[in-house]
């Protein structure tokens, strides 16, 4: 039995089992259908050209966790940002872990998507928002059918949400494959301001599939910060799934770390409806072996006077593929729209692969839109420079990449996030330097 | 220092101004805070003489003179700033040439000569470190690709550069995070003298946390219903603006 | 109060005379109308030149015979007819002068009209200049000076009289006979044009410089111009052209032919301004100019064009970065107003190692015109490390205008590095406001926003050329920029 067989059997006993009322049990029943329709993407498909599943679909992966797993802080505190006090949901293959958590119901909601789903006080938010930004692509419907269990954030208006609020989703490999489908929701209400981090992060060489959904609804005013880690091991592939809906006057920015695992594929998607809006997209990505990495981006400007800021690093080593497809959709009516997109890209191995793919798409003429996409080679002459002045090969090298990733680090604004990754690029690139020289 | 008497004014035949008075003296410290639609940003833009604004009735005063009568530029001269909720882009011309051309215009209608090179970077230099802003950002197009929080920053550093008598800051706090909020709002606090004034525009109580202002009033519907001291900002933060409605309606 | 609106602005530039719509009154000898094989014949004859130069010709009309007129450019116009126009006009004085004293002295008042008085810049700007009128070159300045140091410049009729191992050696090399339906008519029917030679690792210790005027009614101008850059020179190179106001459309269809040769540098640089037509759209030139360089290796070809006049321009001044290590740079202002069309851009044709390109195009558009960049950026499978940046901005003026960017590219080296940025803008009334409330008035603010765009391009125009140009630029778009 294939993947797409035993998920679409499975589906019953699924919903048998989560007790559920109408509203939801409508939606589910509906992206199940859509899921069976499509299935699983396959490189005939325009946007998954670069990116085949193949080799992640052939692992039985069991789509339910049977047994309850528990971890303790200590093995996987290297995995938190630790050093600033944050809200933090944690769930460990799949399941809530609440001695890992801190969740809060104080004036804000940091809390469970499966009581979101179920209780009462949260039902107009639920109905208002769940599942309201998300397609109805395949691997999005398919979470939509499973979706029962993940973050849910609500901020209510005027607020200044003083902690950054962590995600994080450990997979013990309690099984030998397993398959993960969470569902987050983040509502944020006017003039409130929030940072989130999110990251999922399996423990052993067993291999994971994750099928991530997060919808975030930025209303009026609101400011969202989001960060993405992304440095999984080996056998972890992660489909991560993100569409932001954007009000009036909102600033949202999402930062993308990716270190890899075997597989990664972002999609990201901004809608601005509203005006004055601004979008931020911004990414490293620095990956060697056989890891692949694929961001699928797109903004799309439906009203006047909107912004939107593309920066996207990658570095490829060893035989590493490396795939960025940005789209900018800007509508007739969505004038004076500013849309920048960058992608910038080094490989530093004759193996190694990157696809780019800019596509923009303007229906409206007075804007500003710009692209730039590079392909390069560490530069010789200022290696050479580097050596000649003492500096070994390998941090010389480390150095130069560290320099053409920095001003996407530059808009990071939580100054542990920096030191973090600042450590992981390091430790990639393996040299022990520190690099604020 | 401003003194407003009945202002009225419209736009394209709309009424949206219906009889504002309002004095300023200098040193104050004014919050015109109101619901959306409630005429804030078209008192601004009048004060500083927008065109498409009609002024249909009433008189607007800085230092006992009428400028009624006065193109944009004039009002310029004479020390009225506005801080624009949304600044223009000008692809092309960077930050410092601006600057220099609008010192130099505002100079030479007062009759002096343009300011020596040397003194312009000592000027812009010094008012650059007030707003933590970096060098290279002079050298950019204005407001060409600044972020949200890099514009509003900008526009306070105009408003450093040129000393204005009166200054308007209309929504300064939109799209600013909180450290942007702080260096700007800190930027504004070391302008303020016994002989300047400013009026801050909101929406949202928060930009008053850090410039406080002496007076509040609410616009509504065009005319200023109520003002208070800065308690109200709090108060309207808390219970919203539909009971000020209320009242006015009853 | 001193409203001086974005509407007024317009108004202003529409009823803005062509201010170089004067015609001068010298007695012509001017050839009958239609084009056929005893024409193409006749000019060589007149021309008094060799066998194999009439060959040339014939053998590009007979291709230009069975081409259509190019139709995928962004401009519509009621075509030409090429039987009639007259091929060939000529002032009716003798075709070379020794010295200035013998130039008819009408002539000269011509030029002193254009601002351009060839005393004058003989003394003063150090520019060596050749002038073409209507088709033929009527002076050329400075040649002893230049013949000091083995520096050819003269017309290409004499250099085809004197020089003809050179000319025969590249003429055609890089814009063949049958390139375009254009480059065909001007193979087969060019009357005069500049000739310039660079010896080995010389430089040019002055600007060159040509005028083209056509001032002859029912005429079109076909200029071809040949430059040769040999190893290690350099050499930087002007053109001007200016035409009357005449109800009619005139044509000009120019080739010129740019030759860097391993080590060289050629800096080209055009202000055009032939008459654009009326407010109505009546009149003017149709322009469809080819220009064409070829990079050696290390070599380096620039050009740079300020584009205002011509009812339609059809022209893309390109780079064949043939040599390892050789750089192409393209930086255009294209200004169209009223009713004028331009459709004008670069090819940067990658096949070298290590080849670099850069393309600035600025547009400015008011009026009922419309504006076109249209670009090409090919990187060939040898072409290891080609890097390009292209930049393209529009500016509008108005509701009624257009701008528009067609720029391609194609790669077909993985180590290519190509960057491509868009703009477009408009002078809008929010821009105005923001510039009086700093107490900016909106004359200033206007010569601000429109200096600030173009200034990337009018920096790269030589000294001499620049102050012209952003006059040029005045005149195009109000009396009172700068």
């Amino acid at each position: 039995m294939d993947l797409k067989e035993k998920l679409t059997a499975s589906f019953l006993a699924f919903e048998n089992d989560v007790d559920t009322d109408t509203f939801i049990h409508n939606i589910r029943n509906e992206a199940i259908k859509i899921f069976e329709e499509k299935g699983f993407p396959t490189k005939k498909e325009e946007a998954w050209k670069y990116t085949s599943l193949n080799s992640v679909l052939k692992d039985d992966y069991s789509v339910f966790p049977k047994q309850e797993n528990t971890i303790e802080y200590n093995d996987v505190k290297k995995y938190f940002i630790h050093d600033i006090d944050t809200y933090k949901v944690v769930f460990i293959d799949g399941k809530y872990s609440s001695h890992l958590s801190q969740t809060t119901h104080d004036g804000i909601d940091v809390c469970l998507m499966s009581s979101a789903l179920t209780k009462p006080k949260y039902r107009i938010i639920v109905e208002n928002y769940f599942n309201k930004a998300a397609t109805k692509d395949s691997l999005t419907s398919l979470n939509t059918a499973f979706s029962c269990e993940g973050v849910y954030i609500h901020i209510p208006k005027n607020k200044l949400v003083q902690k950054p609020i962590q995600i994080l989703y450990f997979s013990t490999g309690n099984e030998a494959a397993t398959m993960l489908q969470p569902r987050n929701l983040i509502v944020v209400d006017e003039n409130s301001h929030v940072q989130i981090i999110e990251r999922h992060q399996s423990l052993t060489s067993n291999a994971v599939l994750t099928n991530s959904v997060t919808e975030i609804f930025t209303n009026k005013r609101a400011i969202v910060d989001y960060y993405k880690i992304q440095n999984d091991n080996q056998n972890a592939t992660l489909i991560d799934n993100t569409f932001i809906k954007q009000r009036q006057e909102s600033v949202a920015s999402v930062h993308t770390f990716a270190f890899g695992g075997k597989l990664v594929r972002n999609n990201l998607n901004f809608y601005q409806t509203g005006e004055r809006i601004e979008s931020n997209l911004k990414g490293i990505t620095i990956i060697g072996d056989k890891q692949h990495v694929d961001h699928n981006t797109l903004v799309h400007h439906i009203e006047p006077n909107c912004e939107s800021h593309q920066d996207y690093k990658g570095i490829f080593g060893e035989n590493s593929t490396g795939v960025f497809n940005g789209k900018i959709v800007v509508e007739k009516e969505a004038q004076k729209t500013n849309a920048f997109q960058a992608n910038n890209n080094i490989l530093i191995s004759d193996k190694a692969t990157i696809n780019t793919k800019p596509q923009l798409e303007i229906f409206a003429d007075d804007v500003k839109c710009s692209h730039g996409c590079t392909i390069g080679q560490l530069d010789e002459s200022a290696m050479f420079y580097m050596r000649s002045r003492g500096i070994p090969e390998k941090e010389a090298k480390a150095l130069l990449m560290y320099a053409f990733s920095n001003n996407v680090l530059s808009s990071v604004k939580i100054p542990e996030i920096k030191l973090r990754i600042t450590k992981i690029i390091a430790h990639k690139l393996g040299v022990n330097i520190g690099f604020d020289l | 220092m401003l003194k407003i008497e009945n202002l009225h004014a419209s736009v394209e035949d709309k009424a949206i101004l219906r009889g504002i008075n309002l004095e300023v003296k200098a040193g104050e410290v004014h919050a015109i805070m109101g619901p959306n639609g409630s005429g804030k940003s078209t008192l601004a833009s009048v004060i500083a003489g927008k065109e498409e604004y009609e002024v249909t009735e009433g008189s607007i005063f800085l230092e006992n003179e009428d400028i009624d009568e006065l193109a944009a530029e004039e009002r310029a001269h004479k020390g009225i700033f506005l801080s624009f909720q949304y600044p223009v882009e000008i692809p092309g011309v960077s930050v410092t040439n601006f600057m220099k051309t609008a010192i130099n215009e505002t100079r030479k209608s007062k009759g002096l000569e343009d300011m020596p090179a040397k003194d312009m970077l000592k000027l812009i230099r010094e008012k650059s470190e007030l707003l933590e802003i970096d060098r290279k950002f002079l050298s950019r197009s204005l407001n060409e690709g600044f972020s949200g929080g890099e514009k509003k920053r900008n526009e306070i550093f105009q408003m450093a550069m040129l000393e204005p008598k009166l200054a308007i800051l209309d929504e300064t706090d939109s799209g600013l995070d909180i450290d942007a909020l702080r260096i700007v709002a800190n930027g504004v606090n070391k302008l303020k003298s016994k002989d300047n004034a400013v009026i801050v525009i909101t929406h949202y109580q928060r930009l008053l946390d850090y410039i406080v202002p002496d007076f509040v009033h609410v616009l509504y519907n065009g005319r200023i219903v109520k003002s208070g001291g800065k308690e109200l900002a709090h108060e309207l933060e808390e219970k919203g603006y539909d009971w000020i409605k209320e009242e006015v309606n009853a | 109060m001193n409203k001086y609106t974005e509407d007024d602005l317009r108004e202003e530039l529409k009823t803005k005379e062509y201010e170089y719509g004067f015609y001068t009154d010298i007695e012509s000898d001017t050839f009958p109308i239609g084009l056929n094989e005893d024409i193409v014949r006749a000019i060589s004859l007149k021309k008094e030149e060799p066998e194999w130069m009439t060959e040339w010709r014939l053998e590009a009309f007979r291709a230009w015979e069975k081409m259509e007129e190019p139709e995928w450019a962004n401009v519509h116009y009621a075509k030409p007819d090429f039987q009639a126009i007259s091929y060939y006009s000529a002032p009716n004085s003798k075709p070379k002068y020794n010295s200035l004293d013998e130039v008819d002295p009408e002539l000269l008042a011509t030029f002193a009209k254009l601002g351009i008085s060839i005393d004058e810049q003989k003394k003063l700007s150090n520019v060596a200049m050749d002038v073409v009128v209507d088709s033929v070159s009527v002076a050329t300045t400075f040649k002893k000076t230049l013949g000091e140091k083995g520096i050819i410049f003269m017309s290409i009729s004499e250099a085809i009289r004197e020089h003809p191992e050179l000319v025969k050696k590249y003429i055609g090399t890089i814009v063949p006979q049958k390139d375009n339906f254009y480059a065909a008519l001007n193979s087969a029917v060019f009357s005069d044009g500049s000739f310039c030679y660079i010896p080995k690792g010389v430089r040019c210790p002055m600007e060159l410089s040509t005028y083209f005027r056509i001032n002859q009614a029912g005429t079109g101008q076909f200029e071809r111009t040949l430059v040769i850059a040999d190893e290690g020179s350099y050499v930087s190179y002007l053109e001007g052209c200016t035409a009357p106001s005449r109800d009619e459309n005139q044509l000009h269809a120019a080739v010129v032919e740019l030759i860097a040769l391993d080590d060289a540098e050629i800096k080209y640089s055009t202000v055009q301004n032939w008459y654009p037509g009326n407010a109505e759209g009546k009149g003017g030139v149709f322009n469809f100019v080819t220009k064409r360089g070829l990079c050696e290796k290390n070599a380096k070809i620039s050009w740079t064009q300020v584009e205002t006049g011509s009812a339609v321009t059809w022209k893309y001044p390109s780079c064949v970065l043939k040599g390892d290590n050789s750089v192409g740079e393209f930086y255009s202002i294209a200004v169209t107003n009223n009713h004028q069309q331009a459709d004008t851009g670069t090819k940067m044709i990658h096949l070298g190692k290590n080849t670099k390109s850069t393309i600035i195009s600025k547009g400015i558009s008011a009026g009922k015109s419309q504006n076109s960049y249209r670009g090409l950026v090919k990187i060939s499978p040898n072409a290891d490390n080609a890097r390009n940046f292209s930049q393209c901005d529009s500016l509008l003026m108005g509701n009624e205008c257009g701008a528009h960017t067609f720029p391609y590219i194609e790669a077909k080296n993985k180590t290519a590095k190509i960057e491509h940025e868009a703009t477009t803008s408009k002078i809008g009334e929010d821009q105005i406001f923001y510039c009086n409330q700093r107490g900016i008035d909106t004359e200033k603010a206007i010569a601000l926003i429109v200096n600030g765009f173009s200034k990337e391009v009018l920096n790269k125009l030589p000294m001499e050329f620049a102050v012209e140009a952003q006059k040029l630029l005045e005149i195009s778009l109000e009396g009172s920029v700068g």
